[in-house]
């Protein structure tokens, strides 16, 4: 026993086989589980300038050894696959029930190869794997499959991850959704299970988790709960949810307004989370085995479902320049309906309206007009009308329209919610992030807005390569490991090694917790320069680099590279061209 | 001079989300806290951990600037200046 289910299915959809094998040793050592895993097998298997949707594609759906282990906040499970959207090896992770699911199911991963020639779902039950027809599901969005699945399999308590309309039409904004409203958000993974006719996965049985040391593990267990109960960032998101960051980061000047053409909303207070607090939300609830529960279950028009969350909150709020939080929120929902990337789909919308503001196209929404925004997102979703057009990101939208500078991207992927102009660290993550445009891989706006685990001057870029370096390198170990994220404000490494060591009877230490970070990004990373990214590409749309903030204390500011590139290339071990030496891949085992 | 104050989240319990101050000149980021702390009196223990130490994660923003890169509590006010408070909060 050792957190781990200890069995991978290898299903084969273009054969329609599936084969079970253990889950293997080394395996574990070298990568953990979850983003680890995926970024392994999929490198193993898949040539770096491979098509993402062509058959010979490979995804990995993985759970993780510490999840549904009863570790507080011990949830995630991650997919994996070179990206559609931008083909980068990406991976994207999400919470709720389905990772402790699949290994109740006796599985701590699925390796899915192949194209199946009619619609097929991955049934995983009681340690037995089954692909069948999914042609009733096809067609259904994301919350009508999920419940015609639970109850023609008659276990209400099995457990679905799936995707919508967005996924079969294989959109680039695609994703997966599970436990309805959870998303494996972003990189268009929705698509490439699209493109193999994969509808879902459906995990049920009771199969029991087993640790190495539960009676070290118990130890450790107070000791993280402890922290995690006492830490003031954890009890905020209890009680507002990710979106009291909204106020927080437009107080700052550096929330992303109509397409990140300012840093300030003037309605900000309007779509906060302390707004939602006072007008849609019933309650909170939380993934497997939280304690925090910042999730909101919200009500808008009698409809009842999970989220919003600050990210889709700030891009269909201030990045489309809206404040009205019931539209928001139905938007959010529209997207988790389809199966549509919270984050990409209104930041194409956002792209689509500057580009009509300033005379480029002549059809389109605008900002100031939300009236169609849900009918757009259903497009979108559907790939039907303008909402084609939008349907594969901002960047083709934008390139398309010969205004590729007004995508607001990184590598073809939207950016968050923060304006790296008033972030020097954090727009180093941005620029370096192995999977494009994102906030999690590399959470710089911890140190530099919130204060954790130390108040950064967001404005200065001496030492924040290597902050930006450690970040990356354990955000990679615990996205391996299944703890949530929002543990990194109360926990350090040592926390996350013990928990590790005494459920997997691996010897563990911080440093070697982070060494394994540290191997998955270099893994990634050497694939994408296999499939063409270059040192080029680790920047930030022009706008960023030249047109400078205009609202509070950024005002003035652009985001400035001058020598973070080089200076995080050094402390990474690769060269001037941000190229992974033969001594760092020797370091870490991958050559 | 008239200085600008918003309270976020769980500070809303000690006062409304925004107010006018009236405070004397030359006064600083602590002699205004003394002010709305003088007002509100529960709001002191959320503010500070000691006598003139904030709580870890307490944010203290001026015009957009966190004064911890400033003078920090000592920092100089100036007349139509915007000071938010925020308590421990976060999110992703």
């Amino acid at each position: 026993m050792d957190g781990y289910a200890g069995k991978i299915v290898y299903a084969d959809l273009g054969g329609g086989t599936v084969e079970i094998r253990p889950t293997p040793d080394d395996l574990k050592r070298q990568y953990l589980g979850g983003r680890g895993f995926g970024a392994h097998i999929v490198a193993d298997r898949v040539d770096p300038t491979l098509d993402p949707l062509s058959p010979e594609s490979v995804f990995v759906l993985a759970s993780c050894p510490l999840t549904g282990t009863g570790i507080p906040l011990g949830s995630r499970y991650e997919v994996s696959a070179k990206s559609p959207l931008n083909g980068t090896l990406a991976s994207a992770n999400s919470g709720g029930t389905f990772g402790w699911k699949i290994k109740k199911a006796g599985f701590d991963a699925a390796v899915i190869s192949g194209r199946s020639e009619k619609p097929v779902y991955l049934f995983l039950n009681e340690g037995s794997a089954e692909l069948r027809d999914a042609s009733p599901y096809w067609g259904r969005d994301v919350y009508e499959t999920t419940a015609s699945l639970l109850a023609d399999i008659g276990d209400p308590k099995a457990k679905v991850a799936c995707i919508g309309p967005a996924g079969e039409k294989q959109s680039l904004l695609a994703c997966i959704m599970n436990d309805d409203d959870r998303a494996a958000g972003r990189n268009g993974f929705g698509a490439v299970m699209g493109s193999k006719n994969l509808k879902a996965f459906v995990a049920a049985g009771s199969l029991p988790i087993g640790v190495a040391d539960q009676e070290r593990l118990n130890a450790v267990k107070e000791r993280i709960r402890e922290k995690i109960q006492k830490n003031g960032i954890c009890e905020a998101l209890t009680k507002y949810g990710t979106s009291v960051l909204v106020n927080i980061v437009n107080e700052n000047g550096i929330l992303p307004t109509r397409n990140f053409q300012s840093g300030h909303f003037a309605g900000a207070e309007n779509i906060s989370g302390e707004r939602i607090a006072e007008t849609i939300l019933k309650k909170n609830t939380g993934c497997y085995a939280c304690i925090v529960k910042c999730s909101r279950v919200c009500e808008v028009d009698g409809e009842v479902h999970e989220g919003p969350e600050y990210e889709p909150v700030w891009a269909f709020g201030a990045d489309i320049g809206n404040d009205d939080i019931k539209l928001v929120t139905k938007a959010a929902w529209e997207c988790n309906r389809l199966g549509l990337d919270a984050i990409g789909t209104p930041g194409a919308i956002a792209c689509a309206m500057e580009l009509r503001e300033k005379g480029f196209i002549d059809e389109g929404p605008q900002f100031g007009e939300v009236d169609g925004l849900l009918d757009l997102v259903r497009q979108i979703g559907y790939r039907e009308g303008f909402g084609a057009e939008l349907a594969d990101g901002s960047y083709r939208f934008a390139e398309r329209h010969g205004h590729p500078e007004l995508s607001m991207s990184v590598k073809k992927q939207d950016l968050p919610a923060y304006d790296p102009r008033g972030l020097q660290g954090h727009g180093l993550s941005y620029a370096t992030s192995v999977r494009g445009g994102d906030h999690v891989y590399g959470y710089m706006i911890a140190p530099e807005v919130l204060g954790s685990p130390e108040k950064l001057d967001p404005y200065v870029s001496e030492g924040k390569a290597g902050w930006v370096k450690i970040f990356q390198d354990l955000t990679a170990a615990i996205d391996a490991s299944g703890m949530c994220l929002f543990t990194s404000f109360a926990l350090d490494a040592k926390d996350y090694a013990d928990l590790t060591a005494a459920t997997t009877g691996m010897a563990m230490d911080a440093d070697t917790l982070l060494r394994t970070g540290e191997r998955i990004w270099n893994l990634q990373k050497v694939f994408n320069i296999g499939a063409g990214y270059t040192r080029a590409d680790d920047t930030l749309p022009e706008r960023l680099l030249a047109e400078p903030l205009q609202d509070l204390a950024p005002k003035g500011r652009v985001w400035e590279p001058g020598r973070l590139l080089d200076e995080y290339y050094a402390l990474r071990g690769w060269d001037a061209e941000g190229v992974p030496t033969p001594e760092k891949l020797k370091e870490l085992g991958l050559m | 001079m008239q200085v600008t104050v918003k309270v976020f989240a769980t500070f809303r319990r000690w006062m409304e989300p925004q107010a006018v101050i009236v405070i004397e000149d030359g006064a600083t980021i602590a002699d205004l806290l003394a002010v709305l702390t003088g007002r509100h009196p529960g709001f002191a223990g959320d503010l500070f951990s000691a006598p003139g130490v904030l709580k870890q994660y307490v944010n203290i923003l001026l015009n957009g600037r966190n004064v911890y890169f400033l003078q920090g509590l000592s920092t100089p006010l100036h007349e139509g200046d915007l000071v938010a408070l925020f308590p421990p909060a976060g999110g992703g």
